[in-house]
């Protein structure tokens, strides 16, 4: 980029986007009061601002913020954010640019500024959200796949944060099916991973469909991010589901975003003794509306008998396990067991039920984690649960 | 004149010969002790001219050189104190010279010429190939354990110059102590349900395999691996000796027997420095608690809060049943061949064995994984998960097989390891697997299966191998290693949920 070319508007958004304590509130309000270049040597030179609106965003911080800000502006160079951006394949869309996803706009807390990667227009269809702990049962990850499986090859778009746990299963659900396109939203900048080790999640969503974030590149991990990355899946999605959720998690923060935006909230039914089920099941019993198979969710939509997953649960491609494994498998339940639960109810020796077990997980009946046995739902789900 | 007594010194937890030579001669009085004496072997002077002049004995008032042979061993302790004081009295002619031939001396003394004991003598009379040795009267039922020696009990410095001087006969040793039956220990028909963790314990003790006990906090890992010594057989002979040997050397209290006949059972509090663990010490060289529990149990409770270094210095006496220590005093070689159990919270908050109920952050679990390095991890080839009993079991449960009938099979299971030439299964070597575990084919093609799916390395199969020999040998199954043997050892296998995806 030769010095001095025009730059877009977008360039000077994400240069202030990249101000140290601009969140999208301070952002939303500044860009309120004057377009992004003129907001940019406004904050440049260091002068405060008179605007009701930007005066409630600041708060308390402003008498530091705005000296922040203006030490921080040097060193921030919009053309070279610009430049940084381009180079990444990165779209910007600024609020109120037609470039700004339509789902986002009239939100009642939008984003000032959303980069995104892939393809922006998948953001079109019907979509859900599927969210849930990180810390998820297996068996959680078997439904958050085969949902995000199910809604995609009904072309419903998934949307969802890819973390690790319930996330990711649903996301790679949604890849396993080539249905409709995933949306991921993310709390980092779109070129960190976060958490470490989704890579290859990251890349196949961004091939897939696409990747949000209204945080611009390089942006580290942060608390207040992630409540706040919840608040846009709550947006763009028209239902969402929670499949697995403690008594006090992250997911149940995107539930409070959908309610403020009055969309469709459904939760999994999980066992009273799961610790990870304890969120879903109070969910249930306020009131919300179950999920025990896509077709509840595609009702919710309005889309129902658009199930192209056919036969559902009836079409098991697993061999029927061997005459005396099925006790085994009985007296795994759906409930994680160990060796010694597994020992007690089945009366069996270790090296008979151990045989059963090794020809159950063969199978694809039972997952091992750790000591642990678990009864996987259906047949072609071995989403990791990483 | 010139005196030479015999006596012995600690070097970690043998006993080494020591000459003491003292020669009185006429010049200014005084005291030298050459020969790399430590401070409590130096300070003998002070104690030795106390003790001589509360037993109406006299103190030379010459120069007084005091030479400990060889002089590049460093001499420890404050047992040399009656050799000193024995050779003062022949070199200044209180008792005859000829009375010292064929004598050897070991205990230390109180100010009014009492005798003490010091640790180590078992090791200490073991050294000594003098056919008379003469001890504290506290220390004879050690003393007599080796066996090879006439054992004289003094319990004075007087009465040892008296004996000597041919002024009284030596005292009579007290009479032999039938020693006590030991006290049983706690009784594996204590715990109620558990069967998968009893069974491994079983397989461990019958196996010496080490075991890893992964649960949450009140699940009953303490409770089941205090059951574990009470399953394993009685020391033999040479076994009993080489224990007591270490435990007389760290000065610790021996069993009325004097013999420890019972594996000794070891569990250091996680707060274990490097040196507490596996022995060392500037000059002193203590056996560490793994040589403690040589033919024995260690038990690490909370194995994730020891030091990760710490631990690692755990991985050399597991492989090979020694632990070399090498100071700049000495190098000394402790045994070290000893049942390892290591019991362990799944994570941080303790909750996270069963899916989807721990609390922590992935950071946290994965910090805490790396508390423990994978080579430790591959030293267990037994790891139980073990889970809160139900409070049906709890409370309605009937107790389980008692230790006295698990340890029957256990013995036997010993046996037919021995009949192999080795103590435990988890002692064949590599390449006689193939000789005394072979697989039958569908136990082989269980094996290739595990192996391709990644659940099992080439090096984790060995172990896999020798649990199933033994899991056979307690079954009383001696032909080939059929599938169901390989599924038990690898269900007792389970990779630590913690340990998320690092191999087995």
């Amino acid at each position: 980029m030769t010095p001095g070319a025009a730059l877009p508007p977008a360039a000077y958004a994400t240069a202030l986007a990249s101000l140290p304590g601009m969140g999208p509130a301070r952002l939303t309000a500044v860009l309120a009061v004057e377009p992004p270049e003129a907001a940019w040597h406004h904050v440049a030179e260091g002068r405060g601002w008179s605007d009701p609106a930007v005066v409630r965003a600041l708060g308390q911080r402003a008498a530091t913020l705005v000296p922040a800000w203006q030490a921080a502006a040097p060193g921030i160079d919009p053309a070279q954010v610009w430049h940084r951006v381009v180079a990444a394949g990165v779209g910007v869309a600024v609020a109120g640019s037609p470039a700004f996803p339509p789902a986002l706009v009239g939100d009642v807390e939008p984003p000032a500024v959303v980069f995104h990667r892939g393809a922006p227009e998948a953001i079109s269809g019907p979509r859900v959200a599927v969210v849930g702990t990180r810390r998820c049962s297996s068996t959680g990850a078997g439904v958050a796949f085969e949902l995000g499986r199910d809604l995609a090859a009904a072309g419903v778009a998934v949307v969802s944060g890819l973390a690790s746990g319930i996330d990711g299963a649903a996301h790679r659900g949604a890849l396993a099916a080539g249905g409709a396109p995933p949306i991921g939203v993310v709390a980092t900048g779109l070129d960190v991973v976060y958490p470490a080790g989704q890579h290859e999640l990251w890349r196949t969503v961004t091939d897939a469909g696409v990747m949000l974030s209204e945080a611009p590149l390089g942006t580290k991990p942060e608390r207040w991010r992630f409540p706040a990355r919840n608040r846009i899946i709550a947006a763009l999605a028209d239902v969402v589901v929670v499949v697995e959720s403690h008594r006090r998690g992250g997911s149940l923060h995107t539930v409070d975003e959908a309610d403020r935006r009055g969309r469709d909230v459904m939760a999994v039914p999980g066992s009273v003794r799961s610790a990870a089920s304890a969120g879903t099941n109070a969910l249930l019993a306020e009131g919300r509306a179950p999920v025990c198979s896509v077709d509840d969710v595609l009702v919710a939509l309005g889309l129902a008998g658009r199930s192209a997953a056919g036969g559902g649960p009836s079409r098991d491609r697993r061999a029927t396990p061997h005459g005396a494994d099925q006790p085994v498998l009985d007296a795994v339940g759906w409930q994680p067991s160990t060796l010694d639960q597994l020992l007690a109810r089945t009366g069996l020796s270790l090296g008979v039920l151990a045989l059963a077990l090794d020809r159950l997980c063969d199978a694809g009946w039972l997952a091992r984690r750790g000591g642990w046995y678990e009864r996987i739902a259906a047949s072609g789900q071995q989403a990791s649960v990483r | 004149m010139l005196a030479s007594v015999r006596s012995a010194t600690l070097l970690g937890v043998e006993g080494r010969p020591v000459r003491v030579e003292v020669h009185v001669s006429s010049g200014l009085p005084g005291f030298t002790v050459v020969g790399l004496p430590d401070t409590t072997c130096r300070e003998a002077r002070d104690r030795v001219r106390a003790a001589l002049l509360s037993s109406g004995l006299a103190w030379p008032n010459a120069r007084v050189t005091v030479n400990l042979a060889p002089p590049g061993l460093r001499k420890v302790g404050a047992g040399l104190d009656l050799a000193i004081a024995v050779g003062l009295l022949a070199a200044s002619e209180q008792v005859p010279l000829g009375s010292l031939a064929g004598r050897a001396f070991v205990g230390e003394l109180g100010l009014d010429g009492s005798l003490r004991s010091v640790p180590g003598v078992l090791p200490l009379i073991d050294a000594l190939v003098e056919g008379e040795v003469v001890v504290p009267r506290a220390s004879t039922v050690e003393a007599q354990l080796v066996g090879r020696h006439v054992v004289r009990p003094v319990a004075t410095l007087a009465a040892v110059a008296g004996a000597l001087a041919g002024r009284s006969p030596w005292p009579d040793p007290p009479g032999p102590v039938e020693p006590p039956a030991p006290p049983p220990g706690p009784d594996l028909a204590e715990v109620r349900g558990q069967p998968a963790a009893r069974y491994a314990l079983e397989v461990a003790a019958a196996g010496g395999h080490h075991l890893l006990l992964v649960g949450p906090p009140g699940a009953g890992k303490t409770m089941l691996a205090r059951r574990l010594p009470g399953l394993l057989p009685d020391l033999a002979p040479d076994e009993a000796l080489e224990a007591t040997c270490i435990h007389s050397a760290a000065g610790l209290p021996l069993p009325p027997g004097g013999l420890i006949r019972r594996p000794p059972f070891r569990a250091p509090h996680h707060g274990a420095s490097a040196v507490s663990l596996v022995g060392g010490g500037s000059h002193t060289m203590q056996p560490g608690e793994v040589s403690l529990a040589h033919r024995g149990v260690l038990f690490l409770d909370e194995l994730g809060e020891f030091e990760p270094a710490v631990l690692d210095n755990l991985r050399q006496p597991l492989e090979e049943g020694v632990i070399r220590v090498a100071r700049a005093a000495a190098k000394v070689a402790f045994p070290a061949r000893l049942l390892l159990v290591g019991a362990m919270n799944p994570c941080p908050c303790g909750e996270g064995t069963a899916p989807g109920a721990c609390r922590c952050t992935p950071t946290a679990r994965a910090r805490y994984a790396r508390r423990l390095s994978g080579p430790l991890v591959d030293r267990f080839d037994l790891r139980v998960e073990v889970g809160r009993p139900d409070v049906a079991e709890l409370l309605s449960g009937g107790s389980g097989e008692p230790t006295a009938q698990v340890a029957g099979r256990v013995a036997a299971a010993r046996g037919q390891a021995s009949a192999r030439g080795v103590a435990a299964n988890a002692q064949l070597p590599a390449w006689r697997l193939d000789d005394v575990a072979p697989l039958d084919a569908d136990a082989t093609r269980l094996v290739e299966r595990t192996l391709r799916a990644g659940r099992l390395t080439g090096r984790g199969l060995g172990g896999v191998r020798r649990v199933a020999r033994t899991i056979a040998d307690l079954a009383g199954d001696d032909g080939d290693l059929s599938a169901a043997h390989l599924s038990a050892a690898l269900a007792l296998r389970a990779e630590p949920a913690f340990l998320d995806g690092r191999a087995a």
